[in-house]
């Protein structure tokens, strides 16, 4: 990481030092031509939080936007950026966030506005009516902070609540972190679980690969799945939306699908959703089971504006191997994990479980890097080419991630139109005119049943006990064929030929029965027919069986 | 031997088939699938022999002269069907399956009569349920007896794969039909003397049944036609299980007409066609009709490209997919197809089959092809499984392969394969097409794909112009490494 910001540092060294601190291109607001829209850039107060929500590099694209840039002095040094930085891609740095406020129209941040850990003064009290604010907000967990600025009659969008639809997916801060924090949880995992992840066979004995078991495939969990997969953990993946099991596979994972009577874990918008207490216990008994037989768990699972379901109880703690490690990536909403505590690493049975908040901001570089990208491509969204700040009701993506407005409580947003899922991959335009669909006719299934009825009457009227019985026997032995071919591969389907044709030749009995002539009590022509039969169906019988060897032993992986 | 323990081991023995079927359904079961199944048939066989040396009333066992009849018939048998299942190409398994299907036919007409016969020197009038068993079980045996002759000889080649459409066949088809019936009841009713005569004219008539059956179904929808036989051969040895009283053939029988109609089933829906529209449309009469009306336009263009080009394009290609049909197997080219794929994937190329599922003349046919040329079964991808992949691909190499990669049967209604699923094999950057000629598919359809600018004809015989791309790949491919 010291590598990344040196590098990323002499991408953008100061050209003028002197200069450093003051905005080359004068103040924000120009002196002639419409004042510019200023876009203020806070230095977060949170202690552990290093990110930061704009970079140099976002800094130049919000000014060729056309926009002025505040930067409060120090903003970005947590995240590898330093203030001469900011000021070569045209922002003006102020000394305080104080500064910041005051001359910023929009205010952007990463964390929730809070209170300052020294000063004590809380960030949302400083705004002022009409000012803008951009940031996670987390708006259905944090009803007090919102009453807070809806006080100041301020305007807040919320980068958490970004709808899940393609058009989104630039400014989609969720999953971009999501990503980095995934694969920030693989690393502190392996880092406490102190083994060798991949499995090696060296002259001195075997390494098993370590057996990682992630929770939740999201943009977290796939990103985890693909830094374990790249360490050689061997990993499974669990997920109550079927619909994953695709793209779990395609990272390289085995999936452990869930189903529980016909309840998916598939709520609106492609994000998990709440469940019943009974399906949760299920749930929990499967993980519980493949916790026992894991070396890492790396839990991921939220659902939006609730608290985390838990996942894993402590019981199933409790089943897992002393040195394994869990990391609970849901800490900050109340852990997937009963025994987490937040913004701790504790041990517990033996079990070294991790609960920090900040994976993200110890990756505080790139983490800011697309965090900051978002955050351009959300204003340039709003400001579109007008280059003032026109919030359109009507776009979704802007209703969706609004919650105040002017202080009035826009949240949580009209439900949209039926969409489906947004992950869900759309149906597919068929390529051709539609293939013509035969509507399914009902008459085969009538005359298969009248069929039937005008063959069984009789039998059951006029029929033996001993025909029934064989009936019964017949149909119920074609019953079993039709769901055991069912499942063979088409490819083996000739060998499925040829064994069915060794095997029909069972006719072979028949001819038996009636060769051995009843003891001579038969009819001699009979015999001799009967001995053709056996002869004819002896071929069937080895040449089926041994041309199906045959082909079978050609067939290979 | 006790009856009770000849039925517990007839019992064991279905269960083995039952086993063996389910070991059929993945890669990995299937040789002891078929292992079970060979089991389950020595049992059956073991078991009854015992049941006949020694039966529960020792009155009734074999004498000497039966026994030894019985015992050359099932070495004989044995030795002939070990050394075709030795002998046959891999090419051939429609043929042996078909010559197959009709021993199976033709010993169950057997014993149908023998047993009639039987039961008319025992004396005492017929069961009403025996005697349709008895009918019934011929029937179906004779049936299948001729259609499978005449299938197999079609595969050979010995007559021709065009359907032979009789003027009013299906009232003749209806009325082989009811004079079967007629026999039924005239036989019943007419009392012993007559019962084996109309026994043996009834097979006759369902013999030539069968055979106009399977005449009048074109070449290419010889894997429904084959599955179709397996499917009659199955309820063949049910009907005898029917007539002599055992549970065994019922079930065995059972199993197999299952398995049979389950091909059929999924044939026809690779064909978009039912099952009706298959046997008795005579498919040939409708699919000439429209190549026909095109006569009147000029010859349109195709582009033509030689094995120096074409090998040139297979070796820039990053993602190759080959696509085998019927002509492959005629031409025996499997094993050089897998070499010139071996060069390519030793390039780092990624090369796969694509496998249609009314590819060749029986269900899996091409599968096992590529296996015996050792081509892994994971390189080999069904329709389903490939067709979204064609888009990512470089080169598609079509080897006899004509119907099936046909776009009109998705975006020309007026079309005979209309509706057919097929691998959309144009969607790749380049398509590599195999032909002897411009003679259109078995179904009689013109092809445009021969036509759309991405496609490349090859022409010449299917075996020699893989034997020279081979040739021509390899030696390229040494240049380059030189």
């Amino acid at each position: 990481m010291v590598e990344e910001v040196k590098a990323s540092a002499n991408a953008a060294p100061p050209a003028e030092p002197a200069s450093g601190g003051q905005k080359p291109g004068g103040s924000a607001k120009d002196a002639g031509g419409e004042p510019k829209v200023s876009i203020g850039v806070l230095k977060e107060i949170e202690p552990r939080e290093r990110r930061v929500a704009a970079t140099p590099a976002s800094v130049g694209r919000l000014v060729k936007m056309g926009l002025a840039v505040i930067v409060e002095s120090g903003a970005g040094a947590s995240a590898g950026f330093e203030d001469a930085a900011y000021a070569e891609a045209g922002a003006q740095i102020v000394p305080k966030a104080a500064d910041v406020i005051r001359e910023a129209d929009v205010i952007t941040k990463v964390r929730p506005p809070g209170a300052h850990p020294e000063t004590g003064e809380h960030e949302a009290d400083q705004l002022r009516a009409g000012q803008k604010l951009i940031s996670f907000l987390w708006p259905a967990q944090n009803k007090e902070l919102v009453e807070r600025l809806a006080k100041r009659k301020a305007t807040v969008l919320a980068m958490d609540a970004v709808p899940r639809i393609t058009r989104a997916q630039k400014l989609d801060a969720l999953s971009a972190t999501a990503n980095v924090n995934g694969y920030r949880a693989v690393i502190e995992a392996a880092s406490h679980y102190g083994r060798l992840l991949g499995g090696q066979v060296t002259a001195a004995g075997r390494i098993k690969p370590a057996q990682v078991f992630i929770i939740g495939a999201g943009v977290a969990g796939l990103a985890a799945i693909g830094a374990a997969r790249a360490l050689g953990a061997m990993v499974k993946a669990f997920d109550t939306r079927p619909v994953v099991r695709e793209q779990v596979t395609s990272m390289g994972a085995e999936f452990v699908p869930f189903e529980f009577q016909g309840e998916t874990g598939e709520g609106q918008g492609g994000y998990a959703k709440e469940v019943s207490d009974a399906y949760l216990a299920a749930e929990q008994q499967l993980i519980a089971e493949h916790c026992r037989t894991s070396d890492i768990v790396i839990t991921t699972a939220l659902i939006p504006g609730k608290k985390a379901p838990e996942l894993i109880t402590s019981g199933a703690v409790v089943g897992m191997h002393r040195g394994s490690v869990i990391v609970d990536l849901a800490a900050e909403q109340g852990g997937n994990c009963a025994l987490t505590e937040r913004d701790r690493t504790v041990e517990r049975y033996g079990v070294t479980i991790v609960g920090h908040t900040d994976l993200t901001s110890r990756m505080a570089l790139q983490a800011s890097e697309l965090y900051a990208m978002t955050i351009v491509n959300l204003i340039d969204e709003i400001m579109g080419k007008k280059k003032t700040w026109e919030l359109s009701l009507d776009d979704e993506i802007q209703r969706g991630m609004l919650v105040l407005l002017d202080g009035e409580l826009k949240w949580p947003p009209p439900r949209p139109e039926i969409r489906g899922g947004a992950p869900a991959p759309a149906p597919k335009p068929p390529a051709h005119a539609p293939k013509p669909e035969v509507p399914e006719s009902p008459w085969p299934g009538r005359i298969g049943t009248a069929l039937a009825l005008a063959f069984l009457t009789p039998v059951g009227l006029f029929g033996s006990q001993e025909l029934v019985q064989h009936l019964t026997v017949f149909l119920l032995a074609c019953v079993v064929g039709w769901h055991l071919v069912w499942n063979v591969t088409p490819a083996l389907h000739t060998p499925l030929m040829s064994v069915t044709n060794a095997i029909s030749g069972i006719i072979v009995i028949g001819g038996m029965l009636l060769a051995a002539n009843g003891g001579g009590g038969g009819a001699p022509v009979a015999a001799l027919l009967g001995a053709v039969a056996v002869l004819l169906a002896s071929i069937n019988v080895a040449g089926g069986f041994l041309v199906t060897q045959r082909m079978l032993r050609m067939f290979r992986k | 031997m006790r009856i009770t323990l000849v039925n517990v081991a007839y019992l064991v023995a279905s269960l083995l088939f039952v086993l063996s079927l389910r070991g059929l359904s993945a890669q990995q079961s299937a040789r002891r699938g078929n292992l079970l199944g060979t089991l389950g048939m020595l049992l059956a066989v073991a078991v009854t022999l015992g049941a006949v040396v020694a039966p529960d009333n020792k009155a009734l066992a074999a004498g000497p002269s039966d026994l030894g009849l019985l015992a050359a018939s099932i070495g004989v048998g044995a030795v002939i069907g070990a050394v075709l299942a030795a002998r046959v190409a891999m090419t051939s398994m429609p043929e042996l399956v078909a010559v197959l299907h009709s021993f199976v036919g033709a010993a169950a007409a057997l014993v149908g009569i023998g047993s009639e016969m039987n039961g008319v020197r025992a004396g005492g009038a017929p069961d009403v349920a025996h005697h349709v068993e008895i009918h019934a079980g011929v029937f179906i045996g004779a049936i299948t007896f001729t259609g499978s002759v005449i299938a197999f000889l079609k595969l050979r080649g010995t007559i021709g794969s065009k359907p032979l459409v009789l003027p009013a066949r299906h009232a003749l088809n209806a009325s082989l039909v009811f004079a079967c019936i007629f026999l039924a009841v005239a036989a019943f009713r007419g009392g012993e003397a007559v019962r084996v005569p109309y026994l043996l004219a009834s097979t006759g008539v369902a013999s030539v049944l069968g055979a106009h059956l399977v005449l009048a179904i074109g070449g290419g929808d010889m894997p429904v036609v084959v599955s179709l036989l397996n499917s009659y051969s199955g309820w063949a040895a049910s009907a005898a299980g029917f007539m002599l009283g055992n549970d065994l053939l019922i079930v065995t029988g059972a199993l197999v007409g299952s398995s049979g109609a389950i091909l059929s089933y999924i044939m026809c829906k690779a064909m978009n066609r039912s099952i009706w529209n298959v046997v008795f449309a005579g498919f040939g009469d409708q699919g000439g009709v429209v190549p026909a009306a095109k006569k009147g336009e000029p010859a349109k263009k195709v582009n033509e490209t030689n094995i120096d080009g074409a090998a040139d394009l297979l070796l820039g290609a990053k993602n190759v997919i080959v696509v085998p049909g019927y002509g492959m197997a005629v031409a025996q080219a499997q094993h050089a197809v897998k070499e010139i794929t071996t060069l390519l994937e030793r390039r780092g190329t990624k090369a796969r089959y694509a496998i249609h599922p009314v590819a060749g003349r029986l269900p899996g046919h091409m599968n096992v092809l590529l296996a015996e040329a050792n081509v892994s079964y994971e390189a080999v991808k069904e329709m389903e499984e490939i067709n979204e992949d064609f888009e990512e691909t470089d080169v598609v190499v079509v080897i006899g392969a004509n119907d099936i990669v046909n776009p009109s049967a998705l975006d020309d209604p007026g079309s005979p394969i209309y509706g057919m699923p097929v691998l959309e094999v144009w969607k790749a950057g380049r398509v590599i097409m195999l032909k002897r000629g411009m003679a259109a598919g078995y179904a009689g359809v013109d092809n445009p794909l021969c036509y759309l600018d991405n496609t490349l004809m090859l022409f010449g015989d299917a075996k020699a112009s893989v034997q020279k791309l081979l040739h021509a790949v390899s030696a390229r491919a040494e240049q380059q490494a030189a």
